[in-house]
């Protein structure tokens, strides 16, 4: 139990579960005193606050995020492929906002760990007794020479939804047929490991159908990829000569980019594109490299019980800045750490220990548009590090079995709804 | 002992004048012990809400174990469901089959 030589929070809640074990109503500030904020309305941030606000109904939640349209990345592939409106992918605030959360539309600039303090765009000072951090990613610009924000408007990355979508989308149907199409894959860790090769798939699907003669030649700085044997087996089964992809074993990290020229560079050889969707390296959102909470690699290092940040204290980092691998950086992952997130800050703050449990991932990828693959990992996060189950998860069956693969583009249609009815409600 | 107090403090608090009480079914289950956590990791597919793919509701706890354990049983199986079981225990499965046929409870 809490002593009652801790902090005033400490000295409270005390007191609240000795009246609780005695029986007597517990005193109401035992939460009402702990001031929690949310920053990042994504995923894992949107989550995050309404599970806070479920399991400590009288804090004060606080959810900052300067978008008032969210437009989520699953299924944004499907847009970029010309299936699904972008319309469909946006999300809004009101369902947080009716749930007594206090959603603040501002940018968060600065964080002050020892403070225990957010400043706002506004230059407004917010104090939080604990801080969830679900800053998403932000581009590494420059890392690939020649790629920066102007670039972007010309070469669009696409990996924040939304504007950068539109753009990709409209720059495949105004291609001329017979265009080539080239895409550069950043190493890992990226947001999203199987998202580019659902994009090929999908861009595909588009130019099969569309613009028959044009090409998709996918530069990539891996060697081996997510969901490998069940993407390259739909490519040859409904894309064959269509898709071309040279990995890092043929030196084919895109190293700089010429925009004027739509030319993309790799280590030896210039490839010029009539659309070029440059997925660049990626790093912790921003505003976790000014909290303090990012390492030298530009992610966040955490406890995966709490996801308590391992550099400062009473911050939890969740979502894609994480360093949580082998769970991989998806709105499932960001949305489950969320959750469990808000469930051990009710533990802490009502003075019972930490618990370990079994976390789960699942990403589904479309291969065209009524056929979709499947990866998922089961993971203990005992002792702190999360570690994958062994003889568990794994891949949907080759053997390109159109019952099998229509039933999990069913599933991840279904999956899509629930999960952002959940974040967003 | 722990796990209980909270219950108390959740379920206490909700009902004072300052917090109205929301949906009570929602908000007195999270005891928050590692069954409760462990449960967190299916509501992403089968929360009630947006239409789930299996939805729980009404379904008793003999019925959601058994799906499970069959799950988990079928070495040939390759669903989603039939890959994540194999990494649950049968005291897992029966924990979270406990826990989710008491949330779903109309």
């Amino acid at each position: 139990m809490t002593g009652l030589s801790g902090t005033r929070r400490d000295l409270i809640t005390g007191l609240a579960a000795a009246a609780a074990l005695a029986g007597i109503a517990p005193i109401a500030t035992a939460q009402t005193s702990v001031r929690l904020i949310v920053v990042g309305g994504g995923f894992g941030g949107a989550t995050a606050a309404r599970f806070l606000k479920q399991f400590l109904p009288s804090s004060a939640v606080t959810l900052i995020e300067p978008n008032t349209d969210y437009y989520a990345c699953p299924f944004s592939n499907l847009v970029i492929g010309g299936l699904r409106d972008l319309s469909a992918q946006r999300f809004g605030y009101d369902g947080l906002r009716g749930l007594g959360i206090d959603v603040v539309q501002d940018r968060a600039e600065d964080i002050d760990p020892v403070a225990h303090s957010v400043t706002l765009g506004s230059g407004d000072v917010l104090a939080y007794d604990r801080l969830v951090l679900s800053p998403g990613i932000d581009i590494r610009w420059n890392a690939i020479e020649g790629y920066d924000a102007a670039a972007a408007s010309i070469m669009p990355h696409a990996w924040k939804a939304g504007a950068q979508t539109e753009l990709l989308r409209n720059q495949l149907s105004a291609m001329e047929d017979g265009g080539l199409v080239v895409m550069a894959v950043p190493p890992a860790p990226f947001r999203c490991p199987p998202g580019p090769y659902e994009r090929a798939s999908l861009i595909a699907n588009y130019l099969k159908a569309h613009k028959p003669k044009s090409r998709l030649l996918i530069l990539d700085a891996q060697d081996k990829f997510s969901k490998q044997p069940l993407f390259e087996e739909a490519w040859s089964a409904f894309y064959p000569g269509l898709i071309e992809r040279r990995g890092a074993e043929d030196f084919s990290r895109v190293v700089a980019v010429d925009p004027a020229r739509m030319v993309l560079s790799t280590e030896f050889e210039e490839v010029t594109a009539a659309v070029a969707n440059v997925i660049p390296p990626q790093m912790a959102g921003e505003i976790a490299q000014r909290a303090g909470v990012a390492n030298a690699t530009g992610w966040c290092p955490i406890d995966a019980v709490t996801f308590g940040s391992a550099l400062q204290p009473d911050i939890h980092v969740i979502g894609d800045a994480t360093i949580a691998a082998p769970m991989p950086k998806s709105a499932f992952s960001a949305n489950l750490q969320a959750k469990l997130c808000a469930a051990q800050v009710a533990r802490l703050v009502s003075g019972l220990p930490p618990e370990p449990t079994l976390l789960t991932n699942t990403c589904y990828s479309y291969l065209s548009a009524d056929a979709a693959v499947s990866i998922t990992g089961i993971y203990s996060n005992e002792g702190g590090k999360l570690t994958s189950i062994a003889g568990a998860g794994g891949l949907s069956p080759n053997g390109m079995d159109p019952v099998i693969q229509g039933n999990e583009a069913m599933q991840a249609a279904t999956w899509f709804r629930t999960i952002t009815q959940q974040a967003f409600g | 002992m722990g796990t209980a107090l909270l219950a108390l403090l959740i379920a206490a608090c909700s009902t004072t004048p300052e917090a109205p009480a929301p949906d009570a079914s929602a908000e007195m289950l999270p005891a928050l012990d590692r069954t409760a956590t462990l449960a967190l990791a299916c509501s992403g597919c089968h929360s009630p809400a947006g239409g789930a793919m299996a939805s729980l509701e009404g379904r008793t706890e003999d019925a959601i174990r058994h799906s499970l354990l069959t799950y988990k049983g079928d070495a040939a199986g390759t669903t989603v469901m039939h890959r994540m079981m194999r990494g649950y225990s049968e005291i897992d499965i029966d924990a979270i089959s406990a826990y989710l046929a008491e949330s779903a409870a109309p």
